[in-house]
């Protein structure tokens, strides 16, 4: 974690953040947390857990039923398009447009941004640094593996340049090699100053980059911990004790002090 | 952000497929359509000035105004070709009588019965059919598409207001489909005076307002796929939708309209009607037969008096009957035109709840090939019967409305041949097609319709859209 981190504004802040479907599911129960600058939290958890509901609920795609979800100390939705100059978005399958070139989706995705001011080079040069060949970069996006696409969602959220990055399930589906090399960039990232919110199901890539994990179960945050709070824990028993909903925190805290990786 | 968004649909239209695929059927068709049509027009018109030589000659070739039988016929218009609409079931040709009910006859589905089946492909059969169903074909996912790609999600990650994507997502997709129409449209445009068909003004103010009326229509198409894509979860299930009301719309609506209105207002049938009146023109002339034996001459009257008196005897029996045929014809004639009427009113009226049956009597009426164009034709032939009928009685002192005549020859080989006639002199029958400000006052109730249903259906698409969601 970067310690600077720790007296900043949140870039994102999830406060008593409650979400009930129409069909009487709580999806969300009050959640929550913080990313500071600088920061990388993961919130690991089954399907359904509420990891996406609580970046639905960020982007304003859904409202909350209670609680307030914050972007740079902006309400996210109360005023969701101000709120939104300060996030970047990476979905679980990007796909963007099949028909345009990785260029064009840059492109467009960047200028729908807000950024005008880039050129053809800036747009290689970020390309470039998340690692696509340059061979690929007038090709149509059709033609891309889901990596290469990856890449280029990751390439708009840098060209985006917002304090705040939200990331859903971002290496899901990758190979070793790409979730590799994406997790060095969300490190980047992160070392730029950037304060990411991922959702995700893989517990070792969260274990090896995040600065706290939390676990969602059935919409509730049922563990948070700090990097330094998870050396030398199993992370993985952790999770799957937390999903099976066999111990509550108390007790998978002192069983996880006992175990060591 | 409008503009971006306009810009980029813009963008993926004219990269797709779908778009390289339409744009090249489109081109085919629509170019394909103005050379038939002009050729077809340039054929009617060769046969019609053919007809018309064969007319003059006919009565070049008669020393007697009263063996000449002239016909009239409908000249071709250039519109007729490109929007055939009622044209070809209209009869063409008019045998002209000094008085009587006039009859057309001659459809071009009389010389031509495979037309009859297959119908024309005209800019009404590719705008109406064809088009129509483009514009759902590149608008059914416009939405939910996107949804399922992560595209939307993705755009809606950024401060985009939703009304600037749906306004600039409908605007691009019209304006990019359009671009598949115009561009071969206009270049029909361009070969039809280099094929030899050269429009007036006032043509080109109307196939202009055709071919405004077929973007209206095709935007109607598209606000529906684009309305029913912002509110099913699948591109599966709105291409489903689209597809029904599009058959509905489309096949359905128009023919079912006229069978509805078949069964809610009864007409007296024609061949029913025909009958009456001849059973009252038989009944006339039994009645008059008797009369004939009146007829009589003082003794020693010499042959060349008694015809000429036996022609205004019978010319008088037969103004009298035909006075009374007149007036039972006229009563049988405005009951049948009042009931047709009704029906026709009905399931115009009906037919309108599809978009189809707008743009078709829209442009039927802009193109003068709608139902009015044979009531045209009867009013302009009745007009001119008057004018025939009195050009006979000055020629001929009969009014050249048929019945028995008598002539008396005489024959002398000294005798000079008689004078053969001057065409000339035979009064021309002009017909005058709609004109500009007519067709339009014809179709303003049905091109008002028409953008009123893009206001609608734009507008839905719109406040649809507005509570998608965007998940």
């Amino acid at each position: 974690m970067n310690m600077e981190a720790i007296n900043q504004t949140p870039l994102m802040e999830a406060r008593n953040l409650s979400k009930v479907y129409e069909d009487g599911v709580r999806a969300l129960d009050e959640l929550n947390l913080i990313v500071k600058p600088g920061e990388i939290f993961s919130m690991l958890g089954g399907n359904g857990a509420g990891k996406t509901t609580t970046i639905n609920i960020f982007l304003d795609f859904i409202q909350p039923s209670s609680g307030n979800a914050f972007i740079n100390g902006i309400d996210a939705n109360e005023q969701p398009l101000e709120a939104k100059k300060h996030v970047a978005f990476v979905s679980e399958n990007v796909q963007l447009y099949p028909n345009f070139t990785a260029m064009q989706n840059i492109d467009f995705f960047t200028r729908l941004g807000g950024r005008s001011d880039y050129n053809r080079n800036d747009y290689e040069a970020a390309l470039t640094r998340v690692g696509l060949q340059s061979s690929a970069f007038d090709k149509k996006l059709k033609d891309f593996s889901k990596g290469m696409r990856q890449k280029c969602g990751i390439a708009i959220a840098i060209l985006k340049d917002s304090p705040a990055i939200l990331l859903d399930e971002p290496t899901s589906g990758l190979d070793p090699k790409a979730g590799r090399e994406f997790t060095k960039l969300i490190g980047e990232l992160r070392d730029e100053g950037k304060g990411i919110l991922m959702s995700t199901h893989d517990v070792f890539r969260a274990k090896e980059i995040s600065d706290h994990v939390g676990i969602l179960n059935n919409g509730v945050l049922v563990t948070h911990r700090t990097r330094s709070e998870l050396t030398g824990v199993n992370l993985e028993e952790l999770y799957v004790e937390y999903m099976a909903g066999y111990m509550d925190e108390s007790t998978a805290t002192l069983t996880n002090d006992l175990d060591h990786v | 952000m409008f503009s971006i968004i306009f810009l980029k649909e813009l963008k993926e239209i004219i990269q797709s497929s779908r778009f390289t695929i339409s744009f090249a059927v489109c081109s085919v068709l629509i170019i394909l359509s103005f050379v038939m049509g002009a050729q077809n027009y340039l054929s009617s018109k060769a046969q019609y000035e053919a007809a018309l030589q064969e007319n003059r000659n006919q009565i070049a070739a008669n020393t007697n105004w009263i063996s000449v039988n002239h016909t009239i016929m409908l000249p071709p218009q250039p519109l007729m070709a490109l929007v055939s609409g009622v044209s070809n079931d209209v009869g063409r040709d008019i045998e002209m009588r000094g008085r009587g009910e006039l009859r057309a006859d001659n459809t071009r589905f009389n010389d031509e019965p495979i037309f009859a089946i297959f119908r024309f492909m005209d800019l009404e059969f590719i705008f109406g059919v064809i088009l129509s169903l483009f514009a759902i074909i590149f608008a059914y996912d416009a939405i939910n598409g996107e949804k399922i790609r992560g595209t939307l999600k993705l755009c809606f990650s950024n401060s985009l207001p939703r009304a600037s994507y749906i306004g600039g997502k409908l605007a691009g997709s019209f304006v990019g489909l359009s671009i598949a129409l115009m561009i071969p449209i206009l270049i029909g445009c361009l070969l039809l005076p280099v094929l030899g068909v050269n429009l007036t003004s006032e043509e080109w103010g109307k196939l202009s307002l055709i071919l405004l009326s077929g973007l209206a229509y095709f935007g109607v198409f598209l606000g529906i796929a684009m309305t029913i894509s912002a509110t099913t979860k699948l591109p599966s299930s709105s291409f489903l939708i689209c597809l029904v009301i599009w058959i509905a719309g489309v096949l359905i609506v128009p023919r079912a309209s006229v069978l509805v209105s078949g069964r809610l207002v009864e007409v007296p049938n024609v061949d029913e009607i025909a009958a009456q009146k001849s059973r009252y023109r038989a009944q006339l002339w039994t009645e008059d037969q008797p009369k004939l034996s009146n007829f009589s001459v003082p003794e020693g009257t010499p042959m060349q008096e008694v015809f000429p008196k036996f022609n205004a005897f019978m010319s008088e029996l037969s103004d009298e009957r035909q006075k009374k045929i007149d007036a039972f014809e006229q009563r049988l004639n405005e009951d049948y035109q009042n009931k047709n009427l009704s029906r026709q009113r009905l399931a115009l009226g009906i037919s309108r709840i599809s978009p189809t049956s707008l743009f078709t009597l829209a442009i039927t009426n802009l193109s003068g090939t709608s139902l009015e164009l044979e009531n045209r034709y009867k009013e302009e032939s009745a007009k001119y019967q008057t004018t025939y009928a009195s050009f006979m009685e000055e020629k001929t002192g009969q009014s050249g409305g048929g019945g028995i005549r008598m002539v008396f020859r005489t024959n002398d080989d000294n005798q000079e041949p008689p004078p053969t006639l001057d065409p000339n002199e035979m009064p021309a029958f002009e017909f005058e097609s709609a004109s500009l400000a007519e067709g339009l006052s014809g179709s303003m109730l049905d091109l008002g319709l028409l953008f009123l249903l893009n206001i609608i259906f734009f507008g839905t698409a719109f406040s649809a859209f507005l509570r998608y969601d965007l998940r």
